[in-house]
């Protein structure tokens, strides 16, 4: 996946977020560090498609923009910081949607789920409400409707902020399993809990606006 | 299973959920629909009813005929009881077909219509005219629409009683009366006759004559030639011009109703929609970042605000049905006209009329939460 020289900014009057960028994705994990501020989850979201850069491009694995349709159905898996499933859905009702959506057979979707449900200690909630799940239990969760898709790409922002190291050890196990082969996965992350799984790590903190954290400081 | 299906199925559940939640956002929907379709219905109806009188009053009377009507006191120097007399109106039968009688100022009464009819005599002239209707039992004819035709009933006129033959009145005599009369030969109610009369002319135009408002100054301009008091003269003009007049404000009204129920359904819609829009404005995103199509998110929108306006105007609509004797009756229609025809078919007339102005409404309304969806998911989701 690769990012050639791209800016961005939320609004034209102000500071760039991301000036310049250049880097390829490759298979594996990339581990995306830095503080708060310094633009890793906008830097996911560049690379789901969910934001367009202002200058510069984007190219998936498939040659294609990341905002093409197709590969945000197909071949991407997105995990937020915050809410990531169905409120109104039960988690196997949100896995099942997930897995619908990228076009995968019903059976696929059914031995997928049934797999990360386990995977992630998740057998027993499949048939509750988000809302009736613990903090960690409902990032598992997320994380399993990312995984059932099969997707080449996975894009986890923040997966283990304020998780205990047990929800935390569950989540690197997953990930582990899942990224094999082609699969790119980047994670945007201060945790050090997730340097052991990174293939690659990138020190974003070069790009976060120093100002802002000084004069907080002094 | 679809992706389709299950979007669907979710943002059915999501939205019945927000219903039974905040049962006030769609119930305020309904009411102020249902409301304003209700006084747009009756208004529409109540114009399209009027415009039904005033068509049946034009049928009846006739577009090309004209009565004129002249009083003839004992005194006067038209009052000839026998023989019609000299005919003023005379130049008249070259431009049509006419009719002269004499209206009685006596009533008569039947035992089958406690109302009275009004009383006409007519000359000997009169009877090829009138050969159609008389029988071959009397000369009376009580010219009646309803009454069995042939039927021979007794007819009082003031202390006299005369045999009457009940008969249709050809439609260019029907201007004659609303409804039912009584022709009577001149000769048979001397004592009547002596009173006086209204000279009354039928004429009927034909093709070919004159238009009709140059026939009406003829007559007036020989009337005041012969140094005669103008006659009364009753034409289709007057109720012309109310209809036209009638039509005019109808499709007034319409246009401004149109304006109104489209303005309001699309600002209530639309101030509802944007705030459930923006409470839902994280799952919505959350749907499109699974890949779920802009459209089917903004088609909830649209097809939750054209249900519940569609749903309120069929059920305003169909309360005004049901109700329209006590709505018409209190709004001083008269009751046969509604139990005859019945509101109905003005107001379902009405009715394809509003569904447009209400579903253009709704349309409106889901505007701004199409644009609402034009923000990328990366600027909603943290």
């Amino acid at each position: 996946m690769n990012c050639e020289d791209i800016s961005f900014r939320y609004r034209p009057d102000r500071p760039w977020v991301i000036d310049g960028f250049r880097h390829t994705f490759k298979p594996g994990v990339t581990l995306v560090k830095g503080a708060s501020g310094c633009g890793k989850s906008t830097l996911l979201r560049l690379l789901a498609g969910f934001l367009e850069p202002q200058a510069g491009r984007i190219l998936t694995p498939f040659g294609t923009a990341p905002t093409d349709t197709r590969f945000q159905r197909c071949a991407l898996g997105f995990v937020f910081q915050q809410l990531n499933l169905l409120p109104l859905a039960t988690v196997e009702r949100n896995l099942m949607l997930a897995g619908s959506l990228a076009e995968l057979p019903t059976e696929q979707i059914a031995a997928n789920s049934a797999r990360w449900l386990r995977v992630l200690g998740l057998e027993a909630y499949a048939r509750r409400l988000p809302q009736s799940l613990s903090g960690g239990q409902q990032q598992r969760a997320a994380i399993a409707r990312a995984l059932v898709r099969e997707p080449t790409v996975v894009l986890l922002d923040e997966p283990t902020s304020g998780l205990d190291d047990l929800n935390a050890r569950v989540i690197i196990r997953s990930l582990e399993q899942f990224i094999t082969g082609d699969r790119i996965c980047v994670v945007s992350s201060h945790d050090t809990r997730l340097e052991s799984l990174a293939d690659e790590t990138l020190n974003f903190n070069h790009f976060l606006p120093l100002e802002g954290h000084l004069e907080a400081l002094v | 299973m679809k992706p389709s299906t299950l979007i669907i199925s979710y943002l059915w559940k999501d939205t019945w959920k927000r219903w039974c939640e905040q049962p006030g956002s769609p119930t305020a929907r309904v009411f102020v629909t249902a409301l304003l379709v209700v006084v747009t219905t009756v208004i529409l109806t109540a114009f399209q009813l009027v415009e039904r009188s005033l068509r049946e009053r034009l049928e009846r009377f006739g577009l090309d005929t004209v009565l004129v009507r002249e009083a003839v006191a004992p005194n006067s120097p038209g009052f000839f009881r026998h023989g019609g007399g000299p005919d003023a109106l005379a130049m008249l039968e070259t431009s049509g077909r006419k009719l002269r009688l004499r209206q009685l100022f006596v009533r008569g009464q039947t035992e089958w219509r406690e109302n009275n009819l009004p009383v006409f005599t007519y000359p000997p002239e009169a009877l090829p005219a009138l050969a159609e209707m008389l029988s071959t039992q009397t000369a009376a004819v009580c010219a009646s629409a309803e009454l069995p035709r042939n039927a021979l009933l007794r007819v009082r006129i003031g202390h006299r009683s005369v045999l009457a033959g009940v008969a249709r009145p050809p439609n260019w005599l029907r201007a004659l009366a609303p409804d039912d009369f009584v022709l009577v030969p001149q000769g048979w109610l001397e004592e009547e006759e002596r009173l006086g009369w209204l000279a009354t002319t039928v004429f009927q135009r034909g093709l070919g004559a004159p238009p009709m408002e140059q026939i009406i100054a003829a007559v007036n301009v020989m009337a005041i030639l012969d140094q005669r008091t103008p006659p009364q003269i009753q034409s289709a003009l007057p109720l012309m011009r109310e209809l036209d007049e009638m039509h005019l404000r109808h499709q007034q009204w319409r246009g401004v109703l149109a304006g109104i129920l489209g303005a309001a359904v699309a600002l209530v819609y639309g101030a509802i929609a944007v705030l459930e829009f923006r409470q839902n404005l994280f799952v919505g995103a959350l749907l499109r970042s699974f890949g779920a199509p802009r459209w089917l998110l903004y088609f909830r929108h649209w097809l939750e605000n054209a249900a519940l306006a569609n749903l309120a105007a069929i059920g305003a609509t169909g309360l005004v049905v049901a109700l329209q004797e006590t709505i018409f009756g209190t709004l001083g229609f008269p009751r046969e006209m509604l139990a005859s025809a019945g509101a109905n078919a003005y107001a379902g007339g009405a009715l394809v009329g509003i569904l447009v102005w209400i579903n253009v409404g709704a349309f409106l309304s889901s505007l701004p939460v199409a644009a609402g969806l034009r923000q990328p998911v990366g600027e909603i989701l943290n």
